[in-house]
């Protein structure tokens, strides 16, 4: 029950923070001589909340039954960007051809949770509790998987959700931040120096015996002075990162930010609604390929914008399942099984389907109707957790999981 | 009796405090006539301490206040009622509020017109505009259909098995459903139909064949609808009102669409509550519902006298969580909290567990309404029973049962989890699998409707069920009776709501022994709530020093008793209520059936504790729409000294002492900063006025905690 907290690490060029206006630590310059050793590693999680329609996302356009079974909403064979031959991308997604022609970007099919339930509201929380079948599990995934994991910046931007409350993956004992708007996260006024209001509060928290309160406020009002130093008013993607309009744009915009100012972000997490298409779901175009429109170009601009980051960072993204295989009679889909996942980063064996296809035969359908589930959504994620941010304890992340041994090794 | 016991309790406690023990003191009780011993009561039984109440405890005596607590019946609350009465779902049936505020089912019924039309101008009003949204809605469909290519007219047969809804499906396939995939914090962010219904408006639009023209017409009106709002709000509120009743359909439905963001409130200040619900509801029905309930929740937590027994009726309704955004649950939500959790907040256990399993909220926010028994008759597909028989005793022939018709455990592993034993409750998988045969039949008589209640002989599972080391004889509905009563009687359920009592009332982390107390009081009175909490607040534990301040506020607690503390006048709530969304704690929105965490952990974060800042300091600079608070006359009209003005608000509001000096000297120092004025012309010209000084108390660390 006692809270994790971390202290600033007093005699890092850190604790000057905010005491002068002096944002050159926030280069990635100064710090690039404290951490050649090891370079830190970031892990994004992106929640496709709605369960997206992975069979018209990564369209297998090698698969007669695929189009048997979507005369009206099915992506053509010569409208699909072809990844291997069987595989093929929405033409909406054509910000992700570059990203997998160059090995950066992998893709999973038929991931997903070995619960068969098709509601929503409990696909979500299984996948964010981490514990499919359980429901008993107070914390998320995501918050558990830095527990074993040696905090050697200890900045309060370590474990980011970029939503207005923390999100059922994020919440747990280890302290996290939930931002939804970098320019509100201050006290007081938006002025670039602390006002006298909050210069009080953070005199009252600093001062404070109550520990629990005192170390929030602590790193409350340290990544509030990290965050004005590093003027975010002035941020400016870098060329090339056209972010598109909206709530998922700005996550991940504000989210480049703040990893590129060095913060110490190494677990976030953003989320983007819109994929339940039970009428009209659309085909090349429509529904979904507008919102994966959005989704694709917002994380190929977040790529972009990353820069040389991109190498210590990968992001995964799923949903909490997917659609039925057959079209249904309001030309959209229902709740289904198997989905795919996207995984993006400079360590990843990109270029590449993984998974095996279960195929879509009815014989091979789920309960005859969905695609089945051939990788367990944590095989995934657990070679994330371990292999990229190094915390082996994966029974502690994902309790109740045998999968170590079954990891795709689509990271190097 | 009870006063005798009570009296030489009190006698013994003051004895106790009078052994002069100084290495003892950490662990000795404040003596009856410490004023910290009143303002623990207040902190705890109460949403915080109000100016005057300690006095006012004091007076009457801590013990005899709190006896008075534990009996809400004897204390007048009118004044509250006043407040509530604008709010009139809170009156109504959930099927009067299912038909006042209908959501697309009975729109769809009524559009193919399987259900007749209102007759009542307003309801007529409020009806007409959902059925224009949905015509328009499947007319964008049928144009984007149009559009896309190769349509094929021999779908329908092809898909039909495809589209079978699964159990679970049913709720998807509800317009509402989207909101299960929408964070509850973000649903509160513009009404649930335009923000997450993926027939919204603008998806449907950029579906259309021809975005741009249907994109340009919608501008155009919304831009004359604005423009007629704007017009009308120079008008008398009655007038407006009726302005709006004489629109044709059409202009009614742009009226409708130019309310969203908000602009709706503006319009409707002035009006009578029930003019001011037509016109919210003409835009989005559901949001009323839930809208009122939750500026209810707020200003009862603020206003109402029977602190406790709105203290426990919020530790209940979280204990037995139901969530609102879950479908049918929008129009059996407000009767749940009223007429299942709120007349037995203080009485027996056994009742309020009853009750919920009963509650049509509960059966469909967990699943139970839509489970059958695998062998039941309805699965068997056998329509109608001989009556004279007793069918559960001879279970039909076995035969495969229908795919879309099961058990679903969502209700039953709950009930054993989190209701009543405890996930440590010594209950295996067997033992969930068969709780939900036991309530198998036990459903709702139409949810969208409002309807209540009702078993299912079609649908339960025949035969008997073997419950925790029991034989459940085959019964109907009497055996989920049976079930509910060991459980409610169960050493593993006393011991785990005790706990959770302790958790909420003492300490993250209580005593073991105060609990095991509790517990017995439990067995030996029968799951007498009252009497737990009797035996919890005459514990040494709950008066330990160890105890005082050792709770971290909820979002919910610390608005409420900021509100309190600081004499806040609210007209309005809704700046509370939104408030709370923002701190993640949106009200009747939490959507596992957890319910919201009671620990410091969840609540102690840096988004968090600004938002706990940059509120105290909104609340009291007057800075909320309809919300005035007076720290200048809290601090006493005579005082103009800034210092005083601190030492004042300070005995104010924590007026048993416990600002600490550190909070104390911060404040000061910004007050009157130590250098000389002269050497600081950073200084702001305008020391902090009284607002500014409340607004750091209600944002200190001492403030965060009760």
């Amino acid at each position: 029950m006692s809270i994790t907290r971390r202290v600033f690490v007093r005699n890092s060029a850190l604790a000057v923070v905010g005491t002068t206006a002096v944002p050159s630590f926030l280069t990635r310059a100064a710090f690039g001589s404290v951490e050649a050793g090891a370079r830190p590693k970031r892990l994004i999680v992106i929640f496709q909340r709605g369960a997206a329609d992975g069979l018209n996302i990564v369209v297998p356009h090698g698969e007669p039954q695929y189009y048997a079974m979507r005369p009206s909403i099915n992506i053509p064979r010569k409208a699909v960007i072809d990844l291997d031959g069987f595989f093929g991308l929405h033409p909406s997604m054509a910000s992700f051809e570059p990203l997998f022609r160059e090995r950066h970007l992998a893709v999973v099919h038929a991931a997903g949770s070995p619960d068969p339930t098709r509601s929503h509201f409990d696909a979500q929380d299984y996948m964010e509790s981490g514990t499919p079948g359980v429901k008993a599990t107070e914390d998320g995934w995501l918050n558990r998987s830095l527990h074993g994991i040696p905090d050697q910046r200890s900045t309060p931007f370590r474990a980011l959700a970029l939503s207005p409350s923390m999100p059922r993956i994020l919440s747990g004992a280890g302290p996290a931040v939930a931002l939804n708007n970098i320019n509100d996260f201050t006290v007081g006024g938006r002025s670039p120096k602390l006002s006298p209001v909050a210069t009080a509060f953070e005199a009252m928290y600093d001062h404070s015996t109550d520990s629990v309160l005192h170390s929030t406020g602590e790193e409350t009002f340290d990544a509030v002075k990290m965050l004005k130093a590093a003027n975010p008013a002035k941020y400016k993607p870098a060329a090339g990162a056209d972010y598109p309009k909206g709530r998922f744009g700005d996550s991940l915009r504000q989210l480049a930010q703040l990893i590129k100012a060095n913060l110490g972000v190494q677990v976030a997490f953003a989320d983007i609604g819109g994929w339940d298409h039970h009428v009209n779901e659309g085909s090349t175009q429509g529904q979904i390929a507008n919102v994966l429109r959005e989704f694709s170009q917002a994380l190929s601009a977040f790529w972009i914008d990353l820069g040389d980051l991109g190498e210590d960072t990968v992001v995964v993204t799923m949903s909490e399942f997917g659609r039925t295989a057959r079209e249904n009679g309001n030309r959209g889909t229902d709740h289904g099984h198997a989905n795919v996942m996207f995984v993006l980063g400079g360590r990843v064996k990109g270029g590449h389907v993984y998974g095996r296809w279960p195929g879509l035969d009815q014989s091979q359908l789920y309960e005859g109707r969905d695609l089945a589930v051939t990788t367990d959504f944590r095989q995934v994620l657990g070679e994330a957790v371990s292999r990229h941010m190094g915390n082996h304890e994966l029974g502690k992340v994902f309790p109740g999981f045998e999968g170590q041994e079954k990891f795709l090794k689509l990271l190097i | 009796m009870r006063i005798r016991q009570w009296t030489i309790c009190s006698i013994l406690l003051a004895a106790a405090c009078f052994v002069p023990a100084v290495s003892a003191k950490k662990k000795q009780p404040p003596a009856p006539d410490d004023p910290r011993r009143a303002m623990h009561a207040l902190d705890r039984l109460t949403f915080g301490p109000r100016p005057g109440d300690l006095q006012q405890v004091t007076a009457m005596g801590v013990d005899k206040w709190i006896d008075l607590q534990l009996h809400p019946e004897k204390i007048n609350d009118k004044g509250v009622d006043e407040r509530l009465a604008a709010f009139r779902t809170l009156r109504m049936s959930s099927h009067e509020i299912a038909e006042n505020f209908p959501d697309q089912q009975i729109i769809r019924q009524v559009l193919e017109g399987r259900k007749n039309m209102p007759n009542d101008p307003a309801r007529r009003a409020i009806y007409q505009v959902q059925i224009a949204r949905l015509q328009a809605r499947r007319e964008r469909q049928q144009a984007a259909n149009a559009a896309l290519p190769e349509v094929a007219s021999n779908n329908p047969s092809n898909s039909e098995a495809a589209n079978q809804p699964a159990p679970s499906e049913d709720n998807a396939n509800a317009p509402a459903a989207s909101d299960n995939a929408t964070p509850p914090a973000a649903a509160d962010k513009a009404p649930p139909a335009a923000a997450s219904n993926p027939n919204s408006d603008q998806n449907s639009a950029n579906a259309a064949s021809t975005p741009e023209d249907a994109d340009a017409r919608r501008r155009e009106d919304r831009l004359y609808a604005d423009l007629a709002v704007q017009g009308l709000l120079d008008l008398p509120a009655d007038q407006r009102y009726k302005k709006v009743m004489a629109m044709s359909a059409d202009d009614q439905v742009a009226f409708a669409d130019a309310e969203r963001g908000g602009k709706g409130l503006e319009f409707v200040e002035g009006m009578n509550p029930q003019q001011k619900e037509t016109l919210l509801a003409m835009n989005n029905p559901g949001g009323v519902i839930l809208g009122e309930l939750t500026q209810a929740k707020v200003l009862r937590a603020i206003y109402s006298q029977r602190q406790l027994e709105e203290v426990m009726t919020d530790f209940w309704f979280n204990h037995f969580n139901v969530y609102a955004n879950k479908d049918a649950d929008r129009v059996l939500i407000t009767s749940y909290e009223q007429d299942v959790i709120r007349p037995h907040a203080l009485g027996k256990f056994e009742d309020l567990l009853v009750a919920t399993a009963k509650s049509p909220a509960m059966l469909f926010y967990l699943d139970n309404w839509a489970s059958v028994g695998p062998n039941s008759m309805a699965a068997q597909g056998i329509r109608f029973y001989p009556p004279r028989r007793r069918p559960w005793l001879n279970p039909p022939p076995a035969r495969r049962p229908r795919r879309d018709e099961g058990l679903n455990e969502n209700y039953g592993r709950e009930l054993l989890e989190l209701h009543t034993l405890g996930v440590d409750g010594g209950y295996s998988q067997r033992d969930v699998t068969e709780v939900a045969k036991v309530f198998t039949g036990w459903t709702i008589d139409r949810p969208f409707q409002g309807g209540g209640f009702q078993f299912d002989l079609r649908k339960h599972e025949p035969g008997p069920k073997f419950v925790l080391g029991h034989r459940i004889k085959a019964n109907g509905e009497q055996e989920g009776m049976q079930v509910l009563h060991m459980l409610a009687t169960s050493p593993h359920t006393a011991h785990f709501i005790s706990l959770k009592l302790a958790e909420r009332f003492v300490s993250d982390d209580p005593p073991p022994a105060l609990v095991d107390r509790m517990a017995k009081t439990f067995l030996k009175k029968k799951g007498d709530i009252r009497e737990v909490l009797l035996t919890l607040f005459h514990s040494p534990e709950f008066w330990a020093e160890s105890s005082y301040r050792a709770k971290v506020k909820t979002p919910l607690e610390f608005v409420a008793s900021a509100a309190r503390a600081s004499g806040a006048e609210i007209d309005n709530p809704i700046p509370l209520v939104r408030q709370l969304n923002n701190m993640g704690m949106p009200l009747y929105q939490a959507q596992p059936p957890t319910g919201y965490p009671m620990k410091a952990d969840t609540w102690v974060n840096s988004s968090d504790l600004l938002d706990r800042m940059n509120f105290a300091l909104a609340l009291t600079g007057n800075k909320f729409h309809g919300i005035t608070v007076d720290a200048a006359h809290l601090a006493g009209d005579n005082v103009s000294n800034p210092a005083d003005i601190l030492a004042s608000l300070e005995s104010k509001i924590f007026a048993g002492g416990g600002v600490s000096q550190q909070t104390h000297d911060s404040i000061m120092k910004q007050i009157a900063p130590a250098d000389a004025p002269q050497k600081s012309p950073a200084q702001p010209a305008h020391p902090p006025d009284a607002a500014t000084i409340e607004g750091l108390l209600l944002g200190s660390p001492e403030f965060q905690r009760r």
